[in-house]
């Protein structure tokens, strides 16, 4: 037996290293405390009356708005149909050995720094498009139209869908080299931008950048419907495709809402793609083709030039308020909606 | 801390077997609440110091959550309520002042499945006592081996000492985790269910431990197997339904039940 | 029967969109390898003959259909030798094996024809006088020789600092930089990580779940606004606080005040810390619950067991948690721009003298290179492979980093198998 003295002397040492330990805990927790805390205490104050704000403010705040929205639309409109497409294929399709190299390539993508995704966009893409606009909206209606033709002439024939991805990278790569070869004979532009760098050609950078991310949460969320589902469903005779657009889509409906909101949130606040692929000129409306300026653009170009405590100063303060409500609103969203699902999914597992 | 509002009072008197030297642990009017759903209700028990005494009952009786009422492991479940006396030696286990950390070294516990550390095998071992303080390499091995042995495993063990505890065999990862009871000298021991993830063989060997570590702990031993509570037990408590039956002598309480629903369960009526 | 044609097709267009996928990711690196690495082989240089008989020599630039972009000698600074020569005015284009290209010490080159005595007659062509630092007959170098070059341009580029134009030499201070920042930046996170992820394991409560609430939101916040926050709170609220206290005199010249490492690392540390706390709670998940009892029946308080069980136990999880976190800093190149990176620092942030590293300091970063060459750099021509290449760079590191979390994870599970009961 340990003696009395002995068990009393360790119990105040650890109670004494124990005391320590929490020190560390309590600091570093408040450490990260403060530091979340800061972020809306800090743009919330700009909110108190201060220096003046600079005129026509407003305006020039909703033009802002309005081009992180056009920017962040134009990105949706490329990231969401490929996303949800990769998505749907690699959960319900994929054959396991294509799905272990498509995961890990697209979490690759997601790793890559966005300001290389800007420099592709602004150094190669944008020279190109300038000229070709025509040819890519000819290429986003011909690539579709020959997949589904060709599916529909000869799909019936192909059993196992698995590795047709593989299989069908050549007829997608065929038809691009078509519809860019007759693209190129054409002299004189047919479409003509009114700037280089445009919302269209952030949308497919921007587009390019969230595509992991809407991906990898349209995937999570099909993956979670229990499989029993889409068994019932093949059981009935109806054939994958029947049970992904009749059973599996429909359970997973809420989830694949919500990768969409963290997709166009993630778009909606990303700084240097719209930097460097924008033209960085404060344009309003919608046009896809027009110049835009954002408000993270706005950020990280304004924001060391203004004086601390200047009007410049604070309407940039109320600029990231903006942003930040703007983007954390529907990250809000979506977990809540993600969470119902989750539960609402489990449930369903313990029933089936 | 008597709760007299819920039941009535414990139906059975308690054993009157305590041995001379009083009994080791004490349980007076025990109720255990997980949430709403009441797990133990108003349970008393003594159980005799240096013997083994069995628990026995039908699965979710509560004999699994009697033991950690008593080293107060459920202090760790946010859901758990519990009213009612413990008495260990002379401790009151849920005074104010009592240490828990201190009163779960002198209460050891023993698991369903073995749950060796991610450490080697002595480093196992050596884990409670190196929160003791302990430091010293010496002392520490002497102490590693003693609890071994104790344990029945050293001669198995010696000269592998530094390997992954998860390279030994389930039984000797079973025994590796008295060992490593044994090593911050606990009073009690509480074994729940230790074989039920034992081949036979193992089975056997764990049970001829048991009677060794009888002759110095006090042994409280949960158990499904009536086989194993009538090989090695010395008493036997039978719970039902969160109350304690009937307590007494093995023996007697296998070959001449007092209670109908004893000799119903240990003759494979229900359970 | 059309039912299944319909079905079939609609199998095809996502299969086929995931071929779209596919094909722009290989494209992208292909894109990525080969611009990246393009500016490290000797350029060849080209004699263009014009109708009008007279003779251009230097290296292709550029063009397009109606013309080529020719970089001919540059006599008084960098970036003025560029000729924009119509295709229809070009009588013919050869790669003479004479052909000499100078590289002077400011980085200029001077292009002719001929061997050594053309060539210093080449070099008192240059307006402005310059060391020549290297000569060299591009079209005349076999495969091994150019081979050779090519290991020599990436060499230099990964061992130089760059030139006062920041248009030539090496990338050394960026990459320091872009390391610093990051091995301070980690610093920082992990002792928070580890704490707001004990804390949370051992309070369960209210407390506990809005925490946890606040920190998945703060990995949806944009980058940008922590940029604002480093730059209003700690730059010009801590940094300015500093200086007041402690470098009064010193001011108005900034010391804290204004942007550098030590700001750039703790925004970073508060960007990167959902990614830090997330992986712990996922390798504590992974931890059989059964160990944690196991330690607790042995009279181990909580807090115990986490340090001395449970933290050990998930140690390759806590490093994958660093190394995502890591990766994720070396390519947040946003919030930089608010608090301390610059095109050209005039000092390293780690150096050979006391303290030996600078936290007030500003640095360099190659996230930051690749925005300055390719959109502010004075000779866009040369600027662009310049970004391709500190690009590239930069996609090596994060993509090497990623791996090693990859693996690390495998790693992990293979342990975790023997700790699943």
């Amino acid at each position: 037996m340990f003696s009395e003295d002995f068990v009393r002397a360790a119990t105040r040492r650890r109670l004494r290293r124990g005391r320590r330990f929490a020190l560390f805990v309590g600091l570093g927790t408040g450490l990260v405390l403060v530091g979340l805390l800061s972020i809306p205490l800090f743009l919330l104050g700009a909110l108190l009356p201060g220096p003046a704000l600079p005129p026509a403010f407003g305006a020039e705040l909703a033009r802002l708005l309005a081009g992180s929205l056009r920017a962040a639309v134009c990105a949706m409109l490329v990231a969401l149909p490929l996303g949800f497409a990769t998505a749907a294929f690699s959960a319900h399709f994929c054959a396991p050995r294509l799905r272990a190299w498509l995961k890990p390539a697209l979490e690759m993508l997601e790793a890559v720094p966005t300001v290389v995704l800007g420099l592709v966009a602004a150094a190669t893409f944008a020279p190109w498009l300038k000229l070709h606009v025509a040819t890519l909206l000819a290429a986003i209606a011909v690539v579709p139209a020959v997949l589904l033709a060709a599916g529909f002439a000869l799909g019936a024939r192909v059993r196992d869908a698995g590795r047709l991805p593989l299989a069908l990278l050549p007829l997608v790569a065929a038809t691009l080299a078509i519809v860019l070869a007759i693209g190129a004979q054409r002299d004189a532009a047919a479409v003509v931008p009114a700037s280089p760098w445009n919302a269209a050609l952030v949308g497919v950078a921007l587009g390019f950048a969230a595509l992991p991310l809407v991906f990898s949460l349209a995937e999570d969320a099909l993956l979670l419907v229990p499989g029993a589902h889409a068994q019932a469903a093949f059981a009935l005779g109806a054939t994958r495709w029947q049970a992904l657009t009749s059973i599996v889509l429909p359970a997973a409906g809420s989830g694949i809402v919500a990768a969409a909101l963290l997709g166009f949130s993630r778009c909606f606040g990303e700084t240097m793609i719209v930097l460097m692929a924008s033209g960085n000129t404060p344009i309003g409306g919608f046009d896809p083709l027009a110049g835009l300026r954002s408000l993270s653009a706005e950020l990280a170009l304004g924001m060391s030039e203004a004086a601390p405590a200047s009007g410049a100063y604070r309407a940039l303060l109320l600029a990231a308020l903006v942003l930040l409500l703007a983007t954390v609103v529907p990250n809000l969203l979506a977990d809540r909606v993600r969470e119902r699902l989750r539960r609402r999914l489990a449930a369903d597992a313990r029933a089936a | 801390m008597l709760n007299f509002e819920l039941g009535p009072p414990p139906s059975p008197a308690p054993a009157e077997h305590a041995a001379a030297a009083g009994p080791a642990l004490r349980v007076r009017g025990l109720s255990l609440w997980y949430g709403r759903r009441q797990v133990l209700d108003a349970l008393d028990l003594d159980v005799p110091a240096r013997a083994i005494t069995a628990l026995i009952g039908p699965s979710g009786c509560g004999k699994s959550s009697l033991l950690r009422c008593l080293n107060r492991l459920n202090d760790e479940n946010a859901d758990a309520r519990v009213s009612g006396r413990v008495q260990v030696g002379a401790t009151d286990a849920y005074a104010k002042d009592t240490l828990v950390h201190d009163l779960r070294r002198r209460v050891g516990m023993v698991f369903q499945r073995p749950n060796p550390f991610p450490l080697s095998v002595h480093d196992n071992v050596a884990y409670g006592l190196r929160l003791l303080g302990l430091r010293r390499r010496r002392e520490l091995d002497r102490r590693v081996e003693a609890a071994l042995r104790a344990a029945a495993l050293w001669d198995e063990v010696a000269d592998r000492l530094d390997d992954s505890a998860f390279e030994l065999s389930l039984g000797q990862q079973q025994r590796l985790v008295v060992a490593r009871a044994l090593a911050v000298e606990p009073e009690i021991l509480m074994f729940d269910e230790p074989t039920s993830a034992l081949d036979p063989a193992a089975t056997l060997r764990f049970e001829e431990l048991l009677r060794e570590l009888a002759a110095r702990y006090t042994v409280l031993l949960v158990t499904h197997n009536m086989q194993q509570a009538a090989r090695v037990s010395d008493f036997t408590a039978f719970m039902h339904q969160g109350r304690l039956v009937e307590f007494g002598d093995t023996d007697a309480l296998f070959t001449n039940p007092r209670e109908r629903r004893t000799e119903d369960f240990i003759t494979g009526r229900y359970g | 029967m059309n039912r299944q044609r319909t079905a079939a097709a609609g199998t095809w267009l996502i299969a086929g969109l995931t071929a779209c996928v596919l094909g722009a990711l290989c494209a992208f690196v292909v894109l990525l390898a080969d611009a990246g690495l393009a500016p490290f082989w000797p350029a060849a240089v080209e004699a263009v003959r014009l109708h009008d008989g007279r003779e251009q020599v230097g290296e292709l630039a550029g063009g397009d259909a109606a013309a080529i972009v020719l970089r001919t000698s540059e006599i008084e600074r960098i970036g003025d030798g560029y000729r924009r020569l119509p295709r229809a005015a070009i009588a013919a284009r050869t790669r003479p094996a004479d052909a000499i290209a100078l590289t002077l010490a400011d980085g200029r080159r001077l292009f002719g024809r001929g061997g050594p005595a053309q060539a210093a007659a080449l070099l008192a062509t240059a307006a402005t006088p310059a060391q020549a630092v290297d000569l060299a007959q591009p079209n005349a170098l076999g495969a091994l020789a150019r081979l050779g070059a090519f290991a020599r341009g990436v060499g230099r580029f990964l061992g130089t600092p760059p030139s006062a134009s920041s248009l030539i030499g090496g990338v050394l201070p960026a990459l320091l930089g872009t390391v610093t920042l990051v091995l301070l930046m980690s610093a920082v996170v992990l002792p928070l990580g580890v704490a707001t992820a004990a804390y949370l394991h051992r309070r369960r409560g209210a407390g506990a779940r809005v925490l946890r609430g606040a920190i998945n939101m703060l990995a949806g916040v944009p980058s940008i606004v922590y940029g604002v926050l480093g730059l209003g709170l700690l730059v010009h609220g801590a940094g300015a606080g500093i200086d007041r206290l402690f470098y009064a005199e010193r001011l108005p010249m900034p010391t804290f005040g204004s942007g550098g490492l030590l700001w750039a690392a703790l925004t970073l540390a508060l960007l990167t810390l959902p990614v830090v706390v997330v992986s712990i709670e996922e390798g504590l998940a992974r931890v059989a619950p059964s160990l944690g009892e196991g330690s607790l029946a042995l009279g181990a308080t909580r807090d115990e067991t986490f340090r001395r069980l449970l933290l050990p136990a998930i140690r390759p999880a806590l490093l994958t948690g660093l190394v995502l976190a890591i990766a994720r800093a070396a390519g947040a190149v946003a919030p930089l721009m608010l608090v301390g990176v610059v095109k050209l620092a005039p000092a390293l942030p780690l150096d050979a003298t006391f303290p030996y590293l600078h936290p007030s300091r500003q640095f360099m970063h190659l996230g930051f290179a690749v925005y300055d060459s390719a959109l502010a750099s004075a000779d866009a021509i040369r600027g662009v492979p310049r970004a391709y290449a500190c690009a590239a760079l930069l996609v090596a590191v994060v993509v090497v980093l990623n791996l090693s979390a990859i693996l690390l994870r495998n790693r992990l599970r293979e342990r975790y198998r023997a700790l699943d009961f």
